[in-house]
């Protein structure tokens, strides 16, 4: 670590000069796009938190299984001939199957195991859910294993799968910055689920029942809605979305589809819901603006030759946890109760 | 719910509401001891009683979220002991709780709203509750949260008023308000018992006989006194060795 800290890089000719727009660009476009990646693997894991008081572990594995499904998806239907449209139309063909394939899923599992559980101390559905990934991740190595893919690293036939306008390789021209094709499809996608969320907690009567049951269940239920159905609609949808963000990371070169995937999305995703403020997705979405720019400008900062070490800018997204933790534990958006019931 | 409505429809004459020998428990500490009770159409009835006897519980159990373990519960006729709570409000009961227990974080409108069950008709309703507390009609876009005790108490008579309720279960609204507050709170109630009958639990004795018909007097999880109002006050001697006034 003191050699890496030490290591001035080579092309480090002034280092306040280096700071013009196309750096500020650049990070930018960088820290938006990892933004939009965290609010997507961690806005379902904040819906199903913020209604149930659930914290589901098996969130990130879930996220591999959507990544490995989609993933499947594309490599089925895209050969080497298929042109850019093709691509991106099987693309959103992938994230609609595997967003309805893990809603059902996700439902399933809320009836016949979240449910039973209730009524017992939080202990129990962390346990279960905790259970629930080591069976999805084994599942997971086996199947691969048996296809005779390595389960540890990057399913690289899925990311090459990408049209060629999106390729890390093939870099545009931004204010004289090289802006990646990807990162913009991150940002764009990472809107529209962002909107799509909110239009949907706030604009239906669907929404605004699970609001109101967010705060108070009991009351809710008296109030006539049936929050049970509430309970599997939105454990059901959280998945959904964890999944279909999967299918996303399958065609990224830093993360891409492999077993550890579950680990590595689970841990960003509960510093987001964390920082955001537990259950509220307005909260989650600030953080993950935070924490996508924190990391995405850490990246410039440890990587471009002032100082390097590249595994500094995952450590700083830890201690922006630690920090909101002390500074302010209740979250961003987040008030002194949520959850309960 | 569907499948036994024509067989479970009940009597048009039968109670609103009839609780017959509930036994009810709060894991193992038995509250209720046996209460029976009912309330009719269009009248107003008062549980009165110390504090821990039973009364919040009563109305919990005739809303099925502290189901009794023997007894029954039924609605206008039907039984409904064991059935879930959400099934039992859309048959027409209100639950008006103590603490007023507002989503907070949701508007003045959106708390109007989301009582609202005949989904066809939200609007209508909504304007229906802001006739009747036209105070809301200002405060409609502030979160809940941040009102006065005694504007949440409206929010919460208006929710019980926009549900299409026939039986409205009210427990101690007069509970931390301000005596000229009380007043208003008195007056929105006597304006929902217009449409609805009501169930009251009230610590404010004189009040409670002055907003209702009958009295359910009640000690050690039973119902130990039942009369109407008229003439009793709380010089009463029976209703001053239960009440400890």
């Amino acid at each position: 670590m003191i050699d890496a800290v030490a290591a001035l890089g080579p092309a480090a000719p002034g280092t306040l000069a280096q700071v013009d727009a196309g750096t500020v660009v650049s990070v930018l476009v960088d820290g938006l796009s990892k933004a939009a990646i965290y609010v997507m693997i961690a806005a379902g894991l904040t819906l199903i938190f913020g209604l149930m008081g659930v914290l589901n572990f098996a969130h990130g594995s879930l996220t591999m299984l959507g990544a490995y499904a989609g993933g499947l998806v594309l490599v089925v239907a895209i050969s080497s001939g298929s042109g850019a449209l093709t691509r991106l139309a099987v693309f959103f063909a992938a994230v609609v199957a595997v967003f309805a394939a893990l809603t059902a899923v996700g439902a399933a599992l809320e009836v016949t195991l979240v449910r039973p559980l209730y009524d017992r101390p939080p202990l129990y559905q962390i346990l279960l859910t905790f259970g629930l990934t080591l069976i999805f991740d084994e599942f997971a190595r086996m199947v691969v294993e048996f296809y005779g893919l390595q389960p540890r690293s990057a399913w690289q036939e899925a990311v090459g799968t990408k049209p060629e306008f999106l390729a890390e390789s093939n870099a545009y021209d931004v204010a004289g910055a090289p802006v990646v094709g990807l990162d913009l499809f991150e940002i764009v996608l990472g809107v529209v689920t962002v909107a799509a969320i909110w239009g949907f907690l706030t604009r239906t009567r669907y929404g605004l029942y699970i609001r109101a049951g967010s705060e108070d269940a009991e009351m809710a239920e008296a109030l006539g809605i049936n929050i049970r159905r509430a309970f599997t609609v939105v454990f059901g949808v959280g998945v959904g979305v964890a999944g279909a963000a999967g299918v996303l990371l399958a065609w990224d070169t830093a993360w891409g589809a492999s077993v550890p995937l579950g680990a590595e999305t689970l841990l960003p995703a509960f510093v987001v819901v964390i920082i955001g403020g537990l259950g509220t997705f307005r909260g989650t979405v600030l953080a993950a603006l935070l924490v996508g720019m924190v990391d995405g400008l850490m990246t410039y900062v440890f990587n471009s030759g002032i100082v390097e070490f590249p595994g500094l800018p995952e450590l700083t997204v830890f201690l922006t946890l630690v920090v909101m933790l002390i500074v302010r534990p209740q979250g961003l958006a987040g008030v002194e109760e949520v959850g309960g019931h | 719910m569907s499948a036994t409505d024509d067989a479970a429809t009940g009597a048009e004459d039968a109670p609103l509401l009839d609780i017959e020998d509930a036994q009810t428990y709060y894991g193992e500490s038995h509250v209720l001891q046996g209460v029976s009770l009912s309330v009719d159409r269009g009248e107003t009835v008062a549980l009165v009683g110390r504090n821990g006897v039973g009364k919040t519980t009563t109305l919990r159990t005739a809303l099925q979220l502290t189901p009794p373990r023997t007894g029954t519960v039924r609605v206008g006729g039907v039984d409904v002991t064991g059935d879930p709570t959400h099934e039992v409000a859309t048959r027409g009961l209100g639950w008006i709780p103590e603490d007023r227990r507002m989503f907070e974080q949701l508007t003045v409108d959106e708390n109007v709203r989301v009582a609202v069950t005949d989904t066809d008709a939200v609007d209508a309703k909504r304007e229906l509750a802001y006739e009747a507390f036209p105070d809301l009609r200002e405060l409609r876009d502030r979160k809940t949260g941040n009102l006065s005790g005694g504007q949440q108490q409206m929010v919460a008579i208006a929710r019980g008023l926009v549900g299409d309720n026939d039986l409205l279960l009210v427990d101690e609204p007069s509970e931390g308000l301000a005596p000229q507050i009380v007043e208003a709170v008195a007056e929105a109630l006597r304006t929902v018992a217009e449409d609805a009958a009501m169930l009251l639990v009230e610590q404010n004795f004189p009040l409670a006989m002055d907003l209702a018909d009958r009295f359910y007097l009640m000690d050690g999880g039973k119902i130990v006194h039942e009369d109407t109002t008229e003439g009793v006050t709380s010089d009463d001697e029976m209703i001053r060795r239960y009440l400890g006034t």
